[in-house]
C-alpha cells in the first residue's frame, strides 16, 4: 500500500528538486564558503582551510556568544514556556470567570511587530527618563543601565521578545490545557485529588506533546527572534555581551564582511543545533504522550 | 497512461523549478550607450524620507529637467552606509552595479579594495571638467576621499561635525550661565557635576552609535592619533597617554555619575525629554532635536582639551562613480557637477544640516546669508578648517577593526577595565586584524 511507485516517485520530484535547490544546495555552499577567506564579491576566494574554525574556537568571543546563547535559551525557556504554561493551566483548569478577557489580554502584545515592541521597550528601560527608572526611583534605587551592564542586557532583551511570543504560545498551551478530558479531572476530584496533583499527574503527562513541541519551538526561535532587538537596540553590544550565535552569523557576513568566518559560524549553530534535535529524539521524547 | 500523465506533471514541474531558479542570474546587460542616446544613470543615496530623501529627489528631478540626454534614477538604500554597502555588495555579484553612490567616510579603504573604481580625475578630465577635485574643494576636505597613498577614491559631498548641544533650563536649575557653554572637556566635566548636584541626574551623554566618530575626536583633539604607519605596516595608533586620557575622561565622568553611560536613543530620550543636560552629538541631529524638544536646544562647538587644537573627523559620506562605461562615467560626472554646484549644495545642505564641502561658500550667495543668520550654522563652519578624515582602517579586515573600538568602549565606560588596559587590548587586536 505505502510503497514508493516509479509514478509516485515522479510526483515526488519538482517538490524535492525545490527542496534540494533551496534547503540543502545553499547549506552545501555554506560549508564550502567557510573554508575560504572571502567577502562574497571578490574576485579572490583565498581557501584557508579549517583555520576559520580554528579562530573562531580559539576565540573568548566564542565562549562568550555561546553562553550568551544558552542565557536567551533559559530566559525565554521562563517567558515563553514555564510562564504561558502556568497561565494557561489557571486559565483553563483554576479560572472560572473572565476567562475570555484574560485570553484576549493576554495575546495583545503578540499582534505588535518586534520593531516596535523594541522601540517601546528601549523607552520602559530608559535609566534616566523611563518609567523603570522611576518605579526604582521610589524605592530609591538608582536604575541600571540595562543596555549597557553584562547580563542585565540579556535579561532586558530577553524580556521584549518575552512579551511578545508570550500570548502565542499561551494559546498553543491553553488549547492542549482544554482539551485534557473533563471525566479524568472530574475522577480525580472525586477522590479529592488537590489541585497539585491534577497538574503533577494528568494535566502535566496529558499535555506533553504540545508542551514538547512549545519547549523546542521557543529553544529554536530564541536564536533568531533576538536578533531583531539586538540589531536595533545594541548591536551586540555591550563588549558584545548581548551577541548570540545568528548575530554574529549576521555581523561576521553583512558588518564585517567576512563570508567565510560567518559561515562557519553558521556550521558551528548548525551542529550544535543537530545535537540539541538529536537529543530531544533520542531522550526527551521517550515522557511524551500522543494521543494517536 | 497514468505513467504518462506522471512524466508530463513531472516535467512541467522541473521546468518551473528552473524558470524560478533562471531568475537569478538573467542580468542585466549593460550595454553602452551611444552618443545622441539618452544615457540612464543610477543613483544610490542613503536619504530616507526624513532626513533630506526629499530633496535628493527635487535635485533629481531638477537635473532630469536640465539634461535631456541624461535620466538619473535615484534609489533609496535604509540604513545607512551599512545598508547601502550590504546592498551594493549583492548588486556588485549580480552584475548590477549603481553608477553614483553615496559611500560612508569610515567605507573608505574598503570600498577602495573591494568596488572598483576608475580614477575619478580622470573621469572628469574625459567629461570635459579637467581639475574639478582641486578647483571644488579645499586641500583638506579633498584629502577626505582620499587614501594614504593618494588615491581620490570619490568627491567630498555632505560633511557634519561633532557638536555639544545643551539644555539652558538645566544649566539656569544649576546656577550656570546659559551663554557660557562650556569650551574646554574640564569644563564641561565641572558643568556636568554642578548640574548633577542641582538635578540628581547625569548631566552629560556622548552619543554611542555602532562606530567610533566621537571618540576619535576627542582622541585626536588631545594630539593623538588613530591609526600609524610603521615599517610601511598599518597599526593602531591610540595606545597613546593621549589616547588614554581621551577615553578616561569620559569614563570618570560616567563613574562619578555626572555623565551617562547608555545606548544611543536612551542618551538621545534623556536629552530631548529634558532630562539630561549635555549631549555630544552630530551637527546633523541639530533639527531632529529642535523638533522633538520642549526647551530652546543650543549648540556649541566641540570642547578642546585645555589649549590643544580642536580636531574632529568628517562625518557624511562621500560619491563614488562605479560604472565602467564611458558615457555613463560621463553622465555620472556632470551629474556629481551638478550636485556639487553652490546651489544644489544649498539645497541639499539647508535641507539636511549637513555642512557644503564646496570651497567659498562661506563667503558669497545664499549660503553666507544663512550662516549670517543661524549662529549655530556659523559655529559648525567654523570647525571646517579643523576637520580631519574619519578613520578608515585597511584590510580585508578593517570593518571588524571598527567593532574591537567599540567594544573597547563598552569596556571602558562600564568601568571593568581602565582605558590604558583595554586600549592596549584592543590595540593589540586590530595590529593583527591589519596583519590579516
Amino acid at each position: 500500500m505505502n510503497r514508493l511507485t516509479r509514478a509516485g516517485s515522479l510526483y515526488f520530484l519538482p517538490a524535492s528538486l525545490v527542496f534540494l535547490l533551496f534547503y540543502y544546495w545553499p547549506l552545501v555552499m555554506n560549508g564550502v564558503v567557510s573554508f575560504f577567506s572571502w567577502n562574497m564579491i571578490s574576485p579572490r576566494m583565498r581557501f584557508v582551510g579549517f583555520a576559520n574554525y580554528q579562530a573562531i574556537l580559539q576565540s573568548s568571543e566564542f565562549q562568550k556568544v555561546i553562553v550568551n546563547t544558552v542565557l536567551y535559551i533559559v530566559f525565554l525557556l521562563v517567558f515563553d514556556f514555564l510562564l504561558p504554561y502556568f497561565f494557561s493551566f489557571v486559565l483553563s483548569h483554576v479560572l472560572h470567570h473572565g476567562q475570555m478577557t484574560y485570553r484576549v489580554l493576554l495575546f495583545l502584545p503578540s499582534l505588535l511587530s518586534l520593531a516596535v515592541t523594541s522601540i517601546i521597550f528601549l523607552w520602559i528601560y530608559n535609566p534616566i527618563a523611563g518609567p523603570m527608572s522611576e518605579i526604582l526611583g521610589w524605592f530609591h534605587i538608582e536604575s541600571p543601565r540595562w543596555f549597557k551592564t553584562p547580563y542585565y542586557v540579556l535579561l532586558a532583551i530577553s524580556t521584549i521578545v518575552g512579551w511578545k511570543f508570550f500570548g502565542y504560545n499561551l494559546i498553543y498551551l491553553l488549547a492542549a490545557m482544554v482539551s485534557v478530558p473533563k471525566e479524568m479531572i472530574e475522577a480525580a476530584e472525586l477522590e479529592n485529588a488537590s489541585k497539585w496533583t491534577i497538574l503533577k499527574d494528568i494535566i502535566v503527562p496529558q499535555t506533553s506533546s504540545a508542551a514538547m513541541y512549545v519547549f523546542v519551538l521557543t529553544i529554536v526561535f530564541a536564536l533568531q527572534y533576538v536578533m531583531v532587538p539586538i540589531n536595533m537596540l545594541t548591536q551586540g553590544g555591550p563588549d558584545q555581551h548581548s551577541a548570540n550565535l545568528s548575530y554574529v552569523i549576521y555581523q561576521y557576513a553583512f558588518v564585517f564582511f567576512q563570508a567565510g568566518r560567518s559561515a562557519a559560524f553558521a556550521v558551528l549553530t548548525i551542529i550544535l543545533f543537530a545535537l540539541f534535535l538529536l537529543w530531544r529524539g533520542k531522550v526527551a521524547e521517550k515522557g511524551v504522550y500522543y494521543e494517536n | 497512461m497514468e505513467f504518462k500523465k506522471a512524466l508530463c506533471c513531472a516535467a512541467a514541474g522541473v521546468l518551473a523549478v528552473a524558470a524560478v531558479s533562471g531568475c537569478g542570474s538573467d542580468n542585466k546587460k549593460q550595454a553602452p550607450a551611444q552618443s545622441g542616446q539618452k544615457v540612464t544613470i543610477e543613483y544610490w543615496h542613503v536619504a530616507s524620507d526624513s532626513f533630506g530623501g526629499k530633496m535628493v529627489r527635487e535635485l533629481v528631478k531638477d537635473f532630469n529637467e536640465k539634461h535631456p540626454n541624461i535620466e538619473v534614477k535615484e534609489k533609496f538604500n535604509p540604513d545607512m552606509y551599512k545598508g547601502l554597502t550590504q546592498n551594493l555588495q549583492a548588486a556588485i555579484a549580480s552584475n548590477q552595479t549603481p553608477d553614483v553612490v553615496q559611500m560612508g567616510w569610515d567605507f573608505l579603504y574598503y570600498a577602495d579594495a573591494n568596488f572598483k573604481h576608475d580614477d575619478i580625475n580622470k573621469i572628469f578630465e574625459k567629461a570635459g571638467k579637467k581639475d574639478f577635485v582641486k578647483e571644488t574643494y579645499a586641500d583638506n576636505i579633498a584629502k577626505l576621499a582620499q587614501t594614504a597613498d593618494g588615491v581620490q577614491v570619490g568627491v567630498p559631498y555632505s560633511l557634519s561635525v561633532p557638536v555639544l548641544y545643551y539644555n539652558p533650563e538645566l544649566f539656569q536649575k544649576a546656577g550656570l550661565d546659559a551663554s557660557k557653554p562650556p569650551k574646554t572637556w574640564d569644563e564641561v566635566h565641572a558643568y556636568a557635576k554642578k548640574i548633577k548636584a542641582a538635578t540628581g541626574k547625569p548631566a552629560f551623554f556622548m552619543q554611542e552609535y555602532a562606530d567610533t566618530w566621537t571618540n576619535q575626536a576627542c582622541v585626536e583633539s588631545n594630539g593623538g592619533t588613530m591609526l600609524v604607519k610603521k615599517d610601511g605596516k598599518w597599526q593602531a595608533g591610540f595606545d597613546t597617554p593621549e589616547g588614554h586620557y581621551a577615553y578616561q575622561m569620559l569614563a570618570d565622568m560616567v563613574k562619578d555619575g555626572s555623565a551617562l553611560h547608555a545606548t544611543n536613543e536612551e542618551g538621545f530620550q534623556a536629552y530631548t525629554s529634558g532630562n539630561l543636560a549635555m549631549v555630544c552629538t552630530t551637527i546633523g541631529k541639530r533639527a531632529n532635536f529642535e523638533k522633538s524638544s520642549k526647551f530652546k536646544v543650543s549648540m556649541t562647538s566641540f570642547p578642546a582639551f585645555g589649549n590643544k587644537e580642536v580636531k574632529v573627523p568628517a562625518g557624511g559620506n562621500f560619491l563614488m562613480i562605479l560604472s565602467k562605461d564611458e558615457a555613463k562615467q560621463k553622465a555620472a560626472a556632470e551629474f556629481i557637477a551638478y550636485l556639487e554646484s553652490a546651489e544644489s549644495l544649498y539645497k541639499w545642505d539647508t535641507g539636511t544640516g549637513y555642512l557644503p564641502p564646496r570651497k567659498g561658500m562661506d563667503t558669497y550667495g545664499p549660503y553666507k546669508k544663512l550662516m549670517d543668520e543661524n549662529a549655530n550654522v556659523k559655529n559648525a563652519m567654523a570647525t571646517l578648517p579643523h576637520v580631519v578624515p574619519w578613520v578608515s582602517f585597511p584590510g580585508n579586515n578593517g570593518l571588524q577593526c571598527e567593532q574591537v573600538l567599540i567594544d573597547a568602549r563598552d569596556v571602558i565606560m562600564g568601568g571593568t577595565k581602565s582605558a590604558k588596559d583595554a586600549l592596549h587590548e584592543a590595540a593589540q587586536k586590530i595590529n593583527s586584524l591589519l596583519q590579516g
